[in-house]
């Protein structure tokens, strides 16, 4: 009995745990590319909150709120999962907006408090787009596992970047 | 020749300006993704020096005469001790779990660090360079301050929703005071008699009357606040997830302006002198911020290491 209750203490400290705390050192990664077209063009396929349908990696946008601050959506992605996340600001003049994830199991993607930028600057045919992203481990205390380590964490976020602005520049430059 | 008269004025301003300081004003800017120290000259706003730190800086304190610094290492699970005249690294003391925020007394050879995964404060003999005590805290202790008179230190207990009294001379906890959701920075006034945390999940920023020990007011402020500061009259806030730094008026409340800032801002604070100018660390941006408090204006900016963090007192 008294081992079921410890175990049952355990579990709800867990939970708890995944609910609040997280790794000792936010994660940074920074991607950017350069695109042979006008910033305006890129940022009317890229700036919809609502339409993340130039990323290869998710198959469906759900969301609600357009492009105000507080909009909601939900990634589906190709490989199954999904991400909730939400609009914390956006600029439509300057080309920026940030968003966090509100919602992720660490098995779908291995981040915990994530949050991250997208913008574009430029001037005449040509852009640069930067994508910037903050965010700690999927696991919250000492010594994880390697699937939930730093290293795993930025490896995910910086292949999610990278396949996206890749696929952001064929689908721009393409005329499409 | 014109020249070589400004070049001698410029001099004897120097030459007048060092006896007075004994140093040129400083920033230590812990650089937690480089993974490294950024000395910022304040006058210049320009990097002088970056020294490796090891074990992912992030947490800051200066001994009573600020010739050294103690700086945490969360990754490495130690404190560091850093000559910050010779600038290079002197000492280091192992710590385990999660070493994040810390605070050093005002006179005594003490620093205090918060343990975020044991839950407890150690407090560290500087002089020795060894634990001399632990006390339990709340859950995930952030932000530590102690009182001017060096009476009190101050716990915000992330996931505990409370700050935690800590009585330095019986050394252990006399009171809990709730606060907003998720505590981080705590700061208390020059004066001694207030104290505030910055609350990250509920936006608000939680002013404790430190005599009482109760809650006189909370501000709404920006999203995801890290750290607070006063300077001038006004309370400063640095709003991790939004890029801005909230004013408010301390007696009332009111938020006066919002400032967009950069990205990422978190360590915040003034400097007693440099007509108390305010500096803020920008972890996404890798710079150091530097804020008129009267003019409510961004006036300089100097490039440092990556993601700066500068979370405690970390000017000289």
């Amino acid at each position: 009995m008294l081992k079921r209750l410890a175990l049952a203490g355990a579990v709800l400290g867990l939970m708890s745990a995944v609910a609040a705390a997280h790794g000792p050192s936010r994660q940074k990664v920074t991607e950017t590319i350069e695109i042979n077209a006008a910033p305006d063009k890129v940022w009317a396929v890229i700036g919809k909150f609502q339409d993340m349908g130039w990323h290869p990696a998710f198959a469906k946008t759900e969301g609600t709120g357009d492009n105000a601050p507080g909009a909601t959506r939900k990634l589906t992605l190709a490989s199954g999962g999904t991400i909730d996340e939400k609009l914390i600001k956006y600029d439509d003049a300057g080309k920026s907006m940030s968003y966090e994830i509100t919602e992720v199991d660490v098995k779908v993607v291995p981040v915990t408090n994530y949050a991250a930028t997208l913008s574009v600057k430029g001037e005449g045919d040509k852009s640069t787009v930067e994508w910037k992203g903050a965010f700690y481990r999927g696991y919250v205390n000492n010594d994880p596992p390697p699937e939930l380590s730093d290293e795993a964490a930025v490896k995910a976020i910086t292949g999610v970047f990278k396949d996206g602005l890749a696929a952001l520049k064929t689908k721009v430059e393409g005329g499409k | 020749m014109k020249s070589t008269l400004a070049v001698a004025g410029c001099f004897v301003w120097l030459a007048l300006l060092a006896p007075a300081t004994a140093f040129s004003s400083e920033a230590l800017v812990t650089n937690q993704v480089s993974d490294s120290l950024s000395f910022v000259d304040l006058v210049t706003m320009k990097s002088t020096a970056e020294i490796k730190i090891g074990g992912k800086s992030a947490g800051i304190a200066l001994s009573p005469d600020k010739t050294k610094a103690y700086v945490t290492a969360p990754d490495g699970q130690e404190l560091v001790e850093v000559d910050a005249v010779k600038r290079e690294v002197t000492r280091r003391l192992k710590l385990g779990g999660g070493p994040l925020g810390i605070a050093a007394h005002p006179t005594k050879a003490e620093a205090y660090v918060a343990d975020w995964y044991a839950h407890k404060v150690t407090i560290v003999d500087t002089e020795k360079l060894e634990k001399v005590a632990e006390i339990p805290v709340g859950q995930s202790p952030s932000g530590l301050a102690v009182t001017p008179d060096g009476t009190l230190l101050l716990s915000a207990d992330r996931d505990s929703n409370q700050v935690s009294f800590i009585d330095l001379t019986k050394r252990e906890v006399i009171a809990t005071v709730p606060t907003g959701e998720r505590p981080f920075g705590v700061t208390i006034d020059a004066s001694g008699r207030l104290a505030y945390t910055a609350n990250v999940a509920s936006d608000d920023v939680t002013v404790i009357d430190i005599a009482t020990r109760t809650v006189v007011g909370t501000v709404k402020v920006g999203h995801r606040p890290y750290a607070v500061e006063i300077s001038a009259g006004y309370g400063f806030v640095t709003n991790q997830g939004e890029g801005t730094i909230s004013v408010f008026q301390p007696g009332t409340g009111n938020i006066v302006k919002t400032i967009e800032a950069c990205d990422h801002p978190e360590g915040i604070q003034r400097h007693d002198d440099l007509n108390a100018a305010i500096y803020i660390a920008c972890w996404g941006d890798n710079v150091l911020l530097q804020l008129d408090p009267r003019a409510l204006a961004i006036t300089g900016k100097a490039a440092v290491g990556d993601g700066p963090r500068a979370f405690g007192k970390f000017l000289r």
